[in-house]
């Protein structure tokens, strides 16, 4: 059974920075399911079967889409080698009911849900027209709830909604937290295990012409990049599609007009830095 | 009488060769004679013949009045609906073409009556008559690999399990879908067919492995599993042609498809281009895009979703057409009772639900509101709705557009200061009325009580504040039979025969004009269709008996006798 975990919190409740930080803290390959409109949807086949793999899903009932992402993504991920994973919930989710995937989809075993809740923003969500029950069952629900972002008052404020609440100052480890110290005693620990290498990912966005043959050379010499994938706008304004993979980097001619955008999955060694002399 | 067909060369000519072969054709009028006709437009409400000309309404009035029309051109006089009422071609302004082609290849055994052009479903109200009707079914010899039936319901035909359908039929794999789409259940063979075994399923709380029951977030499970059945190419081409069946038979030449991409953009819409652009087809599609599918197309950017909606008008064809329209939705489904409601809530206190942050829904409907696009939002609790206005208030106020086509879709629950207030800025209302037939008595016993019950789809308030008011079926959510929903709407007669807020039903006239012009105005066509006159697309609906004469709790009765698109006849028999 993979244990899972369930991040809620409003909308900039701080979930991406958390996860985040766990991924960089993961000593063992974890799945990341985010419930929301990413600004990019990491494409699924830029990932391999090793890797912390990111996917994105979007909202919306399995009687009206005949299609259940988030299960379809659970299925996935039992595939792979991910050996626990988080489901980053929508700003909107209700975290019970995310977390009854963690009691129901089999082969997945729920560990706890924990919900963001950022101080400053903690007093004008409870009392908003739209989403104050909303903002209300994500920190009654939760088994934790961690605070970010805030003033006494705003502790009190919370204290009146949930004792079990902790800052940021009092985590020690976003692993330890997630998926030990949530983790009710009767069920087994998760188990240490480092020889699984951690990838990332980012997305690389800019409005600079990039010179074609020297990001090829830079792609096929950098060992700490696995795959990339994306659009490439060269110095001619001509736009490339590219694909790369350990074995091959490729790129054709796209018709599609854009600035250049793509994701890089790399291992945390990457400096991002290292990219300057691609550009034109 | 005048033979009709499917050959006729009225249709629009493509080549300049066939034009001129056509070309006697094109000036030959055709009168058409009736009982009555209703023709929707004030000025001139009833008439008794309509004048066409390749494809386009000359005249309407009688065959005196049209004499000028007549004198110098060839013309001939049709008279085989001397007996019958012409209205204009009801429309139908939001269904979901995807979802009746997953949903109208299985079998349906249901509790209320469903009436499709291959036969009519009975209502089944026992749990004996149930398996019994389940027994026949699986005698017929159409289904192959595995055999889905829909429309199950608790209530009438009593709990569903594993051992109850292996009595019926065990080695055949069978699987019932509850008519709420929320709960299935298998018998041995589908579960050995689909390959589910018991320790594939251990521990899943929403799976009931040994009733051979999945709810809930165990459907999902359920459904993936049974999706390469229901989404095969094949049966979604057959779904969508039994749907064109279905779209004729309830008397529509015009619909709209209110959310392009619910599962696979592409494919949706080049299956319908292929299927339903063609002269045999007796309709026209209004194509609306699925905002949040483009924008996961647009690897999430809201400016470039906006892009690929704005191109769309270039796949168009002749029937099938993308407007400057988009949908949006707010809050969850009203089947489901996850939308979201003002206080005091739901009676057992569950949460409803929203399908993006009020902050997301605004960003989104801000580009295309200053875009100048006609904004369809999906609404059906009153809370879902309060979000809808008080965005398009903003928007208002920002950037003030007139007739702008900002629409309110499902119009579940509602208030009368919100009928007053998206009165005052301009939205339109596209109902769904069937909710108050199906829903009204659970929701009063069970979810809101009698009062919010009794006034789910406020028409009857829509119409006193002079908001542009259609009808919809949602289809598969109710009957794709806008004579059924108009039935709704002006009796308010629930499941249960009881009469819900005398006070919100509408008079058969205004329910005609929510299936004609109106929804034609919610689509921005009523220049050339939803109503009968000169220069409008010859679009009628030809019908036994006169909805506005008959008495009211018989116009859903009404027999439809044939359609007519663009001119062409296509006539509905097997009823």
């Amino acid at each position: 059974m993979i244990p899972l975990t369930i991040i809620s919190g409003y909308l900039g409740s701080g979930k991406t920075t958390l996860i985040n930080q766990l991924l960089k803290e993961a000593k063992k390959p974890i799945g990341v399911l985010v419930n929301d409109f990413g600004e990019l949807n990491i494409d699924e086949e830029l990932i391999n079967n090793e890797d912390s793999l990111t996917l994105s899903l979007s909202n919306g009932c399995v009687c009206c889409k005949l299609n259940d992402d988030l299960g379809i993504s659970l299925e996935q991920m039992k595939e792979l080698n991910v050996e626990a994973v988080v489901i980053e919930a929508s700003g909107v989710a209700i975290p019970i009911k995310i977390a009854n995937y963690g009691l129901s989809w089999p082969g997945f075993r729920l560990l706890g849900i924990l919900s963001l809740v950022k101080g400053k923003s903690l007093k004008h969500l409870l009392s908003d027209k739209f989403v104050s029950k909303t903002v209300k069952a994500q920190i009654t629900q939760a088994d934790r709830v961690l605070l970010n972002r805030f003033e006494q008052e705003e502790k009190d404020a919370l204290s009146e909604l949930t004792e079990d609440y902790l800052t940021e100052e009092e985590v020690g480890s976003y692993w330890n937290l997630l998926f030990k110290e949530m983790a009710a005693s009767s069920r087994p620990e998760i188990t240490e295990d480092n020889h699984h290498s951690i990838f990332q990912s980012f997305v690389l966005e800019t409005e600079k012409l990039i010179n074609i043959e020297r990001l090829e050379s830079y792609l096929n010499n950098n060992t700490s990049i696995e795959r990339a994938k994306g659009w490439v706008r060269d110095e001619q304004g001509k736009t490339w599609l590219l694909q790369m993979t350990r074995n091959d980097c490729n790129f054709s001619i796209s018709n599609y007009e854009t600035a250049t955008r793509m994701v890089l999955v790399h291992t945390k060694d990457l400096d991002i830095k290292s990219l300057e002399p691609v550009y034109a | 009488m005048v033979g009709v067909g499917g050959s006729s060369p009225l249709v629009s000519t493509i080549s300049l060769n066939t034009f001129f072969i056509c070309y006697s054709y094109l000036c030959m009028i055709k009168v058409y004679k009736a009982k009555s006709i209703i023709t929707m437009n004030p000025s001139l409400p009833r008439t008794e013949a309509v004048a066409v000309r390749d494809g386009l309404i000359l005249e309407t009035g009688s065959l005196d009045s049209m004499k000028p029309w007549l004198e110098n051109n060839d013309y001939e006089i049709d008279k085989q609906f001397r007996d019958s009422i012409i209205v204009p071609g009801l429309i139908d302004p939001h269904l979901h073409p995807s979802m009746a082609a997953v949903l109208l290849p299985t079998f349906f055994i249901t509790a209320m009556e469903w009436r499709f052009p291959w036969g009519d479903t009975p209502a089944t109200t026992s749990p004996e008559d149930y398996d019994k009707r389940l027994k026949e079914a699986l005698t017929n010899p159409t289904h192959k690999d595995i055999f889905i039936t829909w429309g199950h319901h608790d209530l009438w035909h009593g709990p569903m399990s594993r051992s109850r359908l292996n009595k019926i039929e065990s080695n055949k794999p069978i699987v019932v879908w509850n008519r709420s789409f929320h709960e299935l259940c298998m018998n041995d063979g589908a579960l050995d067919y689909l390959g589910i075994t018991e320790e594939d399923v251990k521990g899943a709380s929403q799976i009931d492995f040994e009733r051979g029951r999945f709810f809930e977030l165990g459907l999902g499970y359920a459904i993936q599993k049974l999706n390469p059945y229901i989404l095969d190419p094949d049966k979604f081409k057959e779904g969508l042609l039994k749907l064109k069946e279905v779209v004729h038979y309830g008397g529509q030449t015009t619909i709209a498809d209110m959310a392009v991409g619910l599962f696979d953009f592409d494919n949706e819409l080049n299956t319908q281009f292929a299927l339903y652009e063609n002269d045999d087809n007796p309709f026209r599609v209004e194509l609306i895009a699925h905002a949040t599918a483009l924008i996961q197309h647009a690897g999430g950017s809201n400016i470039k979703a906006e892009k690929l909606i704005s191109e769309l008008p270039e796949r168009n064809t002749h029937r099938l057409n993308f407007r400057k329209r988009v949908k949006l939705f707010t809050d969850g489904a009203f089947f489901a009772q996850v939308a979201q409601l003002m206080e005091p809530g739901y009676i057992d206190g569950h949460e409803g639900e929203w399908l993006s942050t009020p902050e997301q829904f605004e960003e989104v409907a801000r580009i295309y509101w200053n875009q100048g696009y006609a904004i369809h939002v999906h609404v059906t609790g009153d809370l879902g709705l309060e979000l809808a206005i008080d965005t398009l208030e903003k928007l208002q106020f920002e950037k003030p557009r007139f007739n702008h086509g900002f629409t309110l879709e499902h119009f579940g629950l509602s208030n009368p200061e919100q009928v007053h207030r998206l009165s005052k800025l301009g939205a339109n209302v596209s109902a769904n009325a069937y909710y108050v037939h199906e829903l009204s008595d659970l929701y009063a016993n069970h979810t809101v009580g009698f009062e919010r019950a009794s006034s789910m789809s406020r028409i009857g308030s829509c119409f006193r504040e002079g908001v542009t008011t259609s009808l919809h079926s949602d289809f598969t959510m109710a009957p794709a039979q806008p004579l059924m929903s108009m039935w709704v709407a002006v009796n308010r007669i629930n499941e249960k025969g009881v009469l819900m807020s005398p006070e919100e039903r509408i008079s058969p006239q205004q329910g005609m004009e929510a299936i004609t012009i109106n929804a034609a105005r919610i689509l921005g066509l009523d220049h050339e269709i939803g109503s009968i006159r000169a220069g409008k697309k010859a679009d009628f609906t030809v019908l036994a008996q006169d909805p506005l004469e008959v008495d009211p709790m018989m116009i859903k009765d009404i027999k439809i006798e044939a359609t007519l698109f663009e001119g062409k006849v296509f006539p509905i028999s097997n009823r």
